[in-house]
């Protein structure tokens, strides 16, 4: 019944919200990540009218104890813009090597953090040149995504981390697709080998970025962000009804495409916890499911923790893993325990 | 921030966030906007200080919901929605025209179902204890006729397609009647996001504006992509070949109704420009609307009702509501 489960969501958007906190206060433990945050937060300052604030450890001296962590420090819009910064930077050289065969620019991987190398991928040879020009606007999107979260975080962006795109059996994608079925054990997936493959792999990635963008609006204290977060959050469900609606098509003559969908679909759905809340293509005869919704047909969202199950290719906490051989920047760091 | 770039993008993003909340002012102060006496001045010097509710803004968008659950309940399945889904506060109205579509594409057909499913839901969300519950208003009078006269032919005819525009007559048809809808609706969700106090309500309008993205690009993915495929997809209504122009049409259409900005985008493709990096394909498709930054449009309450009214004054009626919508945000801007 839509009030039963609206007040369930409602709860659990709450709930949720509670263990995002508790999560960043159980790894920001220590001087020197509240050093780094309090530098980042003080560059950016805060303008909103919430209480948040930054703890300011005292310099540490031969004769005094270590500061204890700053209690009062909780996540505020610089760390939420920075995490979705780092899913960008993922996003935009997939996109990028894809479409130019070369990654981002160097002016836009600066910043604070550990700065990583990018495992590369390589330019795809489309055979259908409508999904070329497709790829092609999604590059100049996700690039546009980095700059501009690049811009709003100024000093406080953090450098691109370790990223790892590429299409041997070793890599990310390979042993994201052989826990969705897609290759068997040590065999790769080479999501630039052709038109199908990079269609999955961008399936891969961008249902994730909407429910990760869907996840942090509640988040967001600065109703200017929060404007500029939603408007992201449309551009990626545009992207990720793109990939879908292509799929679906050409999944009519070459079914296996809709059922890998699904295939991906499972895996996510058993990394990032026990709720289901991914759906692939396949619908019924009659209806198509290009459109991934509850049952107010409502967007699904993850927590930060949920979405670093899944790029980190790991049910379990860790920080890092998967796509991030290092993990990503920033204070939130750690998938969830599920 | 210290960083000048950044104050400057947010000072004018907060700058149009005022011109935006000024317009919503302007709007709940309603017929004052006419140039009235001192004594209506006063009124809407008065009506300005009253922000809009978590529930005005729910209410506004469960009228454009209404109207696009009834489109595509009527285009998938050849019916309306019920009365236990249409009452409730304000001047209940009937929805006039709708018929069902005789798909001859079954993936469109598919999508006309899948999207008729969720903008049900949609309503029924937003009507639910756990949204609006008692407060939600009821439908108002919804005109979803096509033909010469109809609001779909008027909104066809503004944009140089023919007159008799009738949305459930083809494929193509009904795709280009989605397209009048979908995007405003992402603009709409987009304007309403920084508006809401409720957090909870935030996220679910987070989510909803999510699937109106989608459903977007379901409709903008197939306009495109029947509008270049060779042989052309033969259809009784607009021809596959013009499906491109149409959308540049009509979203020209749009513009021209809520505004002086040029936002809103059809979907022909985009050549890179003079200095980007060699990519395989010399143009960009367009499915995806959006602003340098990668960002998708906003649209005050306002903008929205300039495009459902079809009309660029400030009115409280027209167009796909012949009696206007119901609630408190039912004066379109004065464009």
């Amino acid at each position: 019944m839509n009030y039963d489960m609206a007040m369930i969501d409602a709860l659990d958007a709450r709930a949720k919200r509670r263990e995002n906190r508790r999560e960043f206060f159980k790894t920001a433990g220590g001087a020197a990540v509240a050093v780094a945050g309090a530098s980042a937060l003080a560059a950016c300052g805060d303008d909103d009218n919430d209480n948040d604030t930054v703890g300011t450890p005292a310099p540490p001296t031969s004769t005094t104890p270590p500061p204890p962590p700053p209690a009062a420090a909780a996540i505020g819009d610089p760390e939420i813009l920075n995490f979705a910064l780092n899913l960008e930077y993922l996003e935009a050289e997939f996109y990028s090597y894809a479409v130019y065969g070369t990654g981002l620019s160097e002016t836009l991987r600066t910043g604070t953090g550990t700065r990583g190398q990018v495992t590369p991928g390589r330019r795809v040879a489309f055979t259908d040149p409508l999904v070329a020009q497709y790829a092609l606007e999604i590059a100049q999107d996700e690039i546009a995504h980095v700059a501009f979260l690049r811009t709003a975080l100024g000093s406080a962006a953090v450098a691109e981390p370790a990223i790892d795109i590429g299409s041997g059996p070793a890599n990310a994608f390979s042993a994201a697709a052989r826990a969705a079925g897609l290759v068997g054990a040590g065999q790769a997936f080479d999501p630039y080998a052709t038109d199908e493959n990079f269609l999955l792999a961008s399936f891969l990635f961008e249902d994730v970025g909407v429910t990760a963008y869907k996840g942090a609006s509640p988040l967001i204290t600065n109703r200017t962000f929060l404007e500029a977060a939603a408007g992201i959050l449309a551009a990626e469900a545009y992207h990720a009804g793109l990939i879908r609606t292509i799929l679906y098509r050409k999944g009519l003559d070459t079914p296996s495409l809709r059922a890998a969908t699904v295939s991906i679909s499972n895996a996510r759905d058993s990394l990032d916890g026990a709720t289901d809340i991914d759906q692939g293509i396949i619908g019924t005869a009659d209806v198509s499911n290009i459109v991934p919704t509850d049952a107010n047909g409502i967007a699904f969202s993850r927590n930060t923790g949920q979405v670093l199950n899944i790029v980190y290719l790991n049910s379990a906490a860790v920080t890092t893993g998967g796509f991030f051989p290092a993990g990503v920047n920033g204070v939130i760091q750690r998938s969830q325990q599920n | 921030m210290t960083d000048e770039t950044v104050m400057i993008d947010v000072m004018e993003s907060r700058a149009k966030r005022r011109e935006e909340r000024r317009d919503l002012f302007r709007m709940l102060g309603g017929k004052a906007l006419a140039g009235g006496t001192a004594a209506l001045a006063a009124t809407a010097a008065t009506a300005q200080t009253a922000a809009p509710t978590d529930a005005d803004i729910l209410n506004f968008a469960l009228n454009l919901e209404y109207l696009e659950a009834q489109f595509y309940s009527f285009a998938a399945f050849g019916m309306g929605l019920t009365n236990a889904d249409l009452g409730g506060t304000g001047t209940r109205g009937e929805v006039v025209g709708g018929r069902q579509v005789a798909f001859q594409d079954p993936i469109v057909r598919q999508y006309a179902r899948e999207i008729a499913a969720d903008e049900l839901a949609h309503v029924r969300f937003l009507r639910s204890a756990g949204a609006l519950g008692s407060a939600a208003v009821a439908q108002p009078a919804i005109d979803i006729r096509g033909g010469v006269g109809s609001p779909f032919g008027n909104a066809a005819a503004a944009a140089g397609l023919p007159a008799n525009f009738d949305p459930y007559a083809s494929d193509n048809n009904f795709l280009l009647g989605a397209f009048i809808f979908e995007d405003v609706g992402v603009t709409a969700y987009k304007g309403a996001s920084p508006l809401l106090t409720s957090r909870v309500f935030l996220e679910a309008a987070a989510g909803i504006l999510a699937v109106e993205a989608y459903h977007a690009a379901i409709v903008r993915t197939v306009l495109y992509a029947r509008g270049v495929a060779t042989p052309s997809p033969a259809d009784a209504g607009v021809a596959s070949s013009a499906l491109v122009g149409a959308t540049e049409a009509i979203s020209d259409a749009r513009d021209s109704l809520d505004g002086t900005l040029d936002r809103d985008q059809g979907v022909r493709p985009i050549p890179t420009g003079a200095g980007a990096p060699a990519a395989q394909s010399a143009t960009a498709t367009n499915i995806v609307p959006l602003d340098a930054n990668g960002i998708a449009f906003s649209r005050t309450g306002g903008q929205v009702l300039n495009v459902v009214y079809l009309n660029r004054a400030a009115v409280s009626q027209g167009g796909f509501f012949p009696a206007g919508v119901n609630g408190t945000i039912r004066t379109s801007a004065a464009s």
